[in-house]
């Protein structure tokens, strides 16, 4: 064009503001693609086909389980509180057969044993003596080799009378083979691919097949763990006060029986518990 | 023999079990009989019958800060009789009443009272409800987990300060909770935010169509929770409003469990009430305002002008936005056909000189 003013650069200053002005021309574009698309205030046309990818990618399976934990958030009142979870990949094997709750045959003591998986590892219970090999108890962590402690349930809190809150969450009392001053670790093998395989291809096992499986999991495995006064009682198997427990929680757990139940109910049934 | 020597055995028993009770430094007066001796432990459960995962855990310190802290486990699971007990088969009933007389009442406490208000209204079962209907009605612990004390934030005196004079005279422990108590409900309806009420009462409910149906609830209220989101109240509370109206602030009194259909003469929704509902938060209401279609519903049928205007404005919205965006898009493009290069730097977006210029 004839007379055409020379362009000169720009102060910076110009491009800022430009570069301002792009931001926000962008973002009321993309607000008012959403707006078209998804949001639940605008004609919402992507949402039918969103819909239907989701309806296809729905499981029976899935959708119930989400539909159990909201009514036991609301059948539980006392508030269903998350804990931390170790990695799948730690976890010991027994869970990914037996789940969380292992314990449901006796019904007197199911719960209460359940209870129990919380600072025991399966073995601390389920091992099987071998003669000759002496067994020690000590706290056990996965994440941690040589855990110090506090462990959760060793002491009262003095103001509250309840236990104090610990951070550490997953170590657990678990038995090791002792000789000398060497200690090995008595749990069961850790093989959780074996397991995971198993899970997946045991119905296609015929019984004994499957019982082989079972019993490369349950080498030293007993049937039915420690009764309750093996650790309850005096003379316990557990060494109370080297675990760490304070001397008055170490009380209340070797004497269990007096203070909490046999004077107050008169009907006490769980089995062998206080039997002489 | 035998005979005395049961006896002498109990006794002692029984001494050794009150010497312990009273030595043992603390224990909360809720949990008298030690039930979290077990219950504390986060494991305690078990698989059900049905293959349900059933926790039995109740949080010790989480118990002592929810409202029910000071009311022994028993006065609510009225059905434990012995240690250990039996499997639990029975529901606890809100309406028992607890070993505590609250201030100011010779009475024991009870939440008879709001039951009965709730029970006679709409979500309260009635004999003639069909079975499915009675099993989806909301029962006390659908809505109401073991509340915690919450702290509501002062903003013309400091919490602190408050509490501070309180404290002259009172124990810290019991008083604070007591503040709490009282001033959360010096603030708004309910102490939940409205985004949270609107949840409540959407999810798995009122926004669960398939549900609806079976339940053969009106047009008007199967549309319910739709019309309420796309309205000026659901936007504004979509949007984090903390004052715009959930559902409860209009649909219940203060005593938030009367929610009646629009047809009973006590309903805060009924055309008789509407004034003095809306009022709650508008100013100078008068009967022409309270006619204002709440959860309107703009169908072609229902309003056939607001759609039209809706659709049109629709079309000026869009129209302008996108018309902008098409016009700058054909100006580019036209240009780069004639030759002319974007450029970013410089001082101006364009370079180059146009083909059909011939002038030059
Ligand atoms: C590969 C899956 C699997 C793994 C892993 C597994 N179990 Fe088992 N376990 C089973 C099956 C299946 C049974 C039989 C259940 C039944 O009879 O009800 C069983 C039974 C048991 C029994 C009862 C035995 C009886 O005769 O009644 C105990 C105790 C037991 N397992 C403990 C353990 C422990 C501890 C571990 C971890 C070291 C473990 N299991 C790992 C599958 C497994
Ligand atoms: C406090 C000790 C204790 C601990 C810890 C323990 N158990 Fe047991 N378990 C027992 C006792 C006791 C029995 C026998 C119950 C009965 O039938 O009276 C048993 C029985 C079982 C049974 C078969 C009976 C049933 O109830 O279904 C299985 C399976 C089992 N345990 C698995 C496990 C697994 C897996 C773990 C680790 C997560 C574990 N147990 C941890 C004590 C324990
Ligand atoms: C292997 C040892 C062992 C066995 C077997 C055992 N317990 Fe325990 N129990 C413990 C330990 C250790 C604790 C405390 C753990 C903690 O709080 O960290 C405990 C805690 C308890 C508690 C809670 C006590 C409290 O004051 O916190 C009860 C109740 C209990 N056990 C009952 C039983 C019953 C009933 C049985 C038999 C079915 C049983 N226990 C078997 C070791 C055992």
């Amino acid at each position: 064009m004839p007379g055409e003013p020379k362009r000169l650069e720009h102060p910076r200053s110009v491009y800022i503001i430009g570069f301002i002005f792009k931001i926000i021309t962008l973002s009321v574009l993309i607000a008012v693609i959403y707006q078209i698309t998804f949001s639940p205030h605008g004609p919402a046309v992507l949402v039918p086909i969103k819909e239907k990818i989701e309806e296809s990618q729905k499981s029976a399976i899935l959708e119930e389980v989400r539909q159990q934990e909201e009514y036991e958030k609301h059948r539980h009142f006392h508030h269903v509180v998350e804990y931390p979870q170790l990695p799948e990949n730690m976890r010991p094997v027994c869970y990914i057969c037996h789940s969380d709750y292992p314990h449901s045959k006796n019904k007197k003591v199911r719960a209460m044993l359940n209870m129990h998986t919380q600072f025991f590892v399966c073995e601390t219970c389920h091992i099987q003596e071998q003669p000759g090999i002496s067994v020690t108890y000590k706290w056990y962590n996965p994440l941690n080799e040589t855990p110090k402690g506090p462990f959760y349930g060793t002491e009262y809190d003095p103001e509250t009378g309840n236990l104090i809150e610990v951070e550490d969450q997953f170590s657990k009392i678990s038995p090791f083979y002792r000789t000398g001053d060497k200690f090995k670790s008595a749990i069961q093998i850790q093989d959780s691919a074996l397991a995971q395989d198993y899970v997946k291809v045991r119905d296609k096992l015929t019984p004994e097949q499957r019982d082989n499986v079972k019993k490369k999991f349950h080498v030293h495995i007993k049937a039915k763990g420690h009764e309750c006064k093996v650790c309850h009682s005096r003379n316990g198997i557990l060494d109370f006060r080297n675990l760490g427990f304070s001397a008055n929680r170490t009380i209340d757990l070797e004497q269990l029986n007096i203070k909490g139940m046999v004077t107050k109910y008169e009907s006490f049934y769980i089995p062998n518990l206080f039997s002489e | 023999m035998e005979f005395i020597r049961i006896i002498t055995r109990k006794t002692l028993f029984l001494a050794i079990f009150l010497l312990f009770s009273f030595m043992t430094p603390g224990v909360d007066a809720a949990d008298k009989e030690n039930c979290l001796m077990c219950h504390k432990y986060r494991q305690i459960g078990r698989i059900d019958e049905k293959g349900r995962k059933r926790s039995y855990f109740v949080n010790e310190n989480i118990y002592a800060n929810s409202v029910h802290r000071n009311v022994p486990c028993r006065d609510c699971h009225t059905y434990i009789d012995k240690l250990p007990h039996d499997p639990v088969t029975q529901e606890v009933n809100c309406a028992n009443e607890c070993h505590i007389k609250p201030p100011f009442s010779n009475d024991n406490f009870s939440h008879k009272k709001i039951i009965d208000v709730y029970n006679r209204s709409v979500h309260g079962t009635q004999e003639d409800d069909s079975p499915e209907l009675k099993a989806a009605k909301p029962y006390c612990k659908y809505c109401h987990l073991n509340p915690i004390y919450t702290r509501v934030e002062e903003q013309r005196i400091a919490f602190e300060e408050t509490l501070g004079r309180c404290l002259n005279c009172h124990e810290r422990k019991g008083v604070t909770q007591a503040y709490k108590h009282i001033t959360h409900r010096l603030r708004s309806k309910t102490s939940r935010s409205p985004q949270e009420i609107v949840q409540l009462c959407s999810k798995n409910c009122h926004a669960d169509l398939v549900l609806m149906k079976k339940l053969k609830v009106s047009n008007e209220s199967m549309e319910a929770v739709k019309t309420y989101n796309e309205s000026i109240h659901g936007k504004a509370v979509g949007l984090g409003s903390q004052k715009a109206a959930d559902c409860v602030s209009c649909h219940a009194t203060s005593s938030i469990h009367d929610i009646y259909k629009k047809d009973e003469p006590h309903a805060t929704v009924n055309k008789a009430n509407l004034v003095k509902t809306c009022k709650q938060c508008h100013e100078n209401v008068t009967e022409r305002f309270a006619q204002i279609d709440v959860h309107s519903e703009i169908g072609p049928h229902e309003k056939p002008v607001l759609y039209s205007v809706n659709v049109i404005l629709g079309f000026a919205f869009y129209g302008s936005v996108f018309g902008l965006i098409g016009l700058a898009m054909l100006e580019s493009y036209g240009r780069r056909k004639d030759g002319i290069k974007m450029q970013i730097l410089h001082g101006t977006s364009w370079r180059g000189k146009s083909k059909r210029d011939k002038s030059k």
